[in-house]
């Protein structure tokens, strides 16, 4: 009992103790509605099974009834839609901005903080912004849109099914820009200034530089921008529930929404964690690729 | 012999920081030329001025007779070798040495024999295919040289190449490199604050100080014949001892102000009267039996090498005498030494400048 003590106060024992809370914690408020929501998407569920542990096993059946629904497929279509579009979008502008900021102008570091502005904002704000912006009658971007001559007539972005999913992804991208650019700047920052010189002396102009030295010198960063950018896609939510709520007629819903939209309004919580553990595989994934690149860094 | 190299009336600024004063300087092709000086003189800048690195306020930089004031660094064929090496973290040393012929679109066979090639020179051919994080210090420098060699500039240019280096190794790959540059026919120049590097290495010596050249020749007339007080105290080591000393009313004797008043008698005619600086280089004073020598002083530090003892004396003015016989001194003892009338170096008291 005394050994046991003294290894808490200075040994092992408190290194584990260290290590136990934050895994405890991980695994009381993380892992266990994780393994619950894996167990409930193997069972049958209705609204008076609610609140018992265990449930009639049911096997895949909810897998099967939830592709043959007939949303199923254009769904999963608009959520790759949305991460392909979201993370293109947040990444080609972030690494823009960050080679902007990175030219060093006089105040372009107290500009750079100033793009966080966007990160720190809430979604439910964000998407009021965007809801005003994206107006068909009165928005700014019909207005301006018709004014440099590209349409003609307004768009309905929010209510017209070929344009509403479009709206979300815009939102996000201007949501995700500053976080891309200020990772990316990170990334820049760290990539020391002689082997542009040296690579200047051997010929090389300013585009061969890019593709020769700073993009190689930037694969981790970018490999962990582009996983957290899917991670966060994945999890994006209030501004499906600001802008378009996942409609018209699910032409802008996406698997996050709709896993909420089928357990909390139609309580059809079977399929709403089914579609939640085929997110977990994608998100699972992309943890890997975000691990394994921020583990091969590349610096000499 | 044709100029590789010409500076003429350059100048640089930084803001209101004159950083480079006037520098007139031309280097023969196939010559190794050494910038040295203490830190903060200016030699880096000039260094990369060369290189288009920088770009000079004012004045004229010919590289093979064609003007490069405006010409970007990449396009004035010059290879340099930097203080950190600046290899390609990401690239193998193969890639690391053809990366310049694989931007002019050197056919990539063409690339990796070129690389075979200088990688046997240079004792790499074993580690071409490592990375740079890999390689031991000496291998890096290694690489950085032969990416520098393998491209056939119009110059080389390194910059304090050797600092990261441990000593043992620092003096094997300064032969490395004048050896190099001798079978290359190459012209270099090198930025070094070591004045040993400098004057061990370099055809013509260049002293820097403050942006402003103090003295440029060959090393050994640098070592003879200082023009001032400055590359005199800068070249050679131990540094020569300065005395203050006022020349006597035959203008031939030296009235020097070491413990009590002592006397040189001079080779040459002086104005009588004038407040001077003697310099006395440690290796020039030798030790003469008593009564024998011009200057009797008492031992105050004595610190053996085993090769040469370096004595420092407890003088007002400290005066260190490098002693390369056995005789044993300890401190508390008066010594004779005497030093030839040519080898004591007269500069003026105010300006600094040799008399």
């Amino acid at each position: 009992m005394k050994r046991l003590l003294s290894s808490i106060r200075d040994g092992n024992g408190f290194d584990i103790v260290l290590v136990a809370f934050p895994l405890g914690f991980l695994f009381l408020m993380a892992g266990l509605p994780l393994l619950y929501n894996i167990l409930m998407s193997f069972q049958e569920v209705d609204m008076f099974s609610l609140g018992t542990f265990l449930r009639p096993f049911v096997g895949f059946k909810n897998y099967q009834d939830l592709f043959a629904l007939p949303e199923t497929w254009p769904i999963l279509g608009n959520t790759a839609i949305f991460v392909i579009g979201s993370i293109a979008g947040q990444f080609l502008i972030g690494f823009g901005l960050a080679l902007f900021f990175w030219v060093n102008f006089p105040g372009a570091s107290w500009l750079r903080g100033l793009f966080l502005v966007s990160w720190v904002m809430p979604g439910l704000v964000v998407g009021a912004i965007w809801n005003w912006i994206l107006s068909g009658d009165f928005g700014v971007l019909n207005f301006m849109l018709r004014e440099t001559g590209i349409i003609s007539g307004n768009i309905f972005w929010r209510s017209d099914p070929n344009y509403s999913l479009y709206a979300v992804i815009m939102a996000n991208v201007w949501l995700g820009t500053a976080f891309n650019m200020i990772l990316l700047s990170v990334g820049l920052a760290s990539i020391p200034g002689d082997l542009y010189e040296a690579a200047e002396l051997d010929g090389a102009n300013a585009w061969q530089r890019f593709w020769t030295i700073t993009l190689p010198m930037m694969r981790s960063t970018i490999g962990a921008i582009i996983s957290l950018g899917l991670i966060f896609t994945l999890q994006q939510f209030d501004l499906f529930a600001a802008i378009t709520s996942g409609g018209p007629n699910n032409s802008s819903n996406v698997t996050q929404y709709w896993a909420w939209d089928l357990s909390f309004r139609q309580y059809d919580f079977a399929k709403g964690a089914t579609i939640s553990v085929i997110m977990i595989v994608f998100v699972m994934f992309a943890s890997v690729v975000y691990v394994r690149s921020t583990r091969h860094e590349v610096r000499g | 012999m044709t100029k590789q190299i010409e500076l003429s009336g350059v100048n640089k600024y930084y803001g209101a920081f004159h950083a480079l004063k006037n520098i007139e300087l031309s280097i023969e092709k196939g010559s190794f030329v050494a910038l040295v000086g203490p830190s903060g003189c200016g030699k880096s800048t000039l260094l990369r001025s060369l290189a288009g690195l920088e770009s000079i306020s004012t004045g004229d930089l010919k590289i093979a007779g064609e003007l490069m004031n405006n010409v970007p660094p990449r396009k004035r064929d010059i290879a340099m070798v930097f203080q950190s090496y600046a290899l390609y973290p990401h690239m193998t040393v193969e890639q690391n040495l053809t990366y310049s012929l694989r931007i002019r679109g050197v056919p990539k066979a063409q690339a990796k024999k070129a690389a075979e090639e200088v990688a046997a020179t240079t004792g790499l051919s074993q580690l071409l295919g490592r990375y740079p994080r890999e390689l031991s210090g000496g291998q890096r420098q290694r690489v950085a040289m032969s990416r520098a060699i393998i491209r056939d500039p119009k110059a080389f240019l390194f910059d304090e190449p050797l600092s990261n280096l441990d000593a043992a190794l620092r003096v094997h790959m300064r032969k490395e490199i004048r050896t190099l540059h001798d079978r290359l026919g190459a012209t270099s120049v090198y930025v070094t604050h070591d004045q040993i590097e400098a004057m061990t290495m370099a055809d013509h010596v260049v002293v820097m100080k403050d942006g402003v050249i103090e003295q440029q020749g060959a090393p050994l007339e640098l070592y003879d014949r200082p023009a001032n007080r400055f590359v005199a105290g800068f070249i050679g080591s131990p540094a020569m001892n300065f005395v203050p000393a006022v020349v006597g009313e035959d203008g031939r004797s030296l009235a020097v102000d070491v413990g009590e008043k002592q006397t040189i008698v001079l080779d040459r005619q002086l104005q009588p009267g004038r407040k001077v600086t003697a310099g006395l280089r440690p290796e020039h004073l030798h030790f003469v039996e008593p009564g024998q020598g011009v200057f009797r002083l008492p031992v105050g530090i004595v610190e053996s090498t085993g090769s040469a003892t370096y004595i420092t004396t407890s003088t007002a003015a400290e005066v260190t005498i490098v002693e390369t016989s056995r005789r044993q001194v300890k401190t508390g003892d008066v010594i004779d030494v005497s030093i030839r009338p040519a080898d004591v170096h007269v500069f003026d008291g105010e300006t600094g400048l040799r008399v």
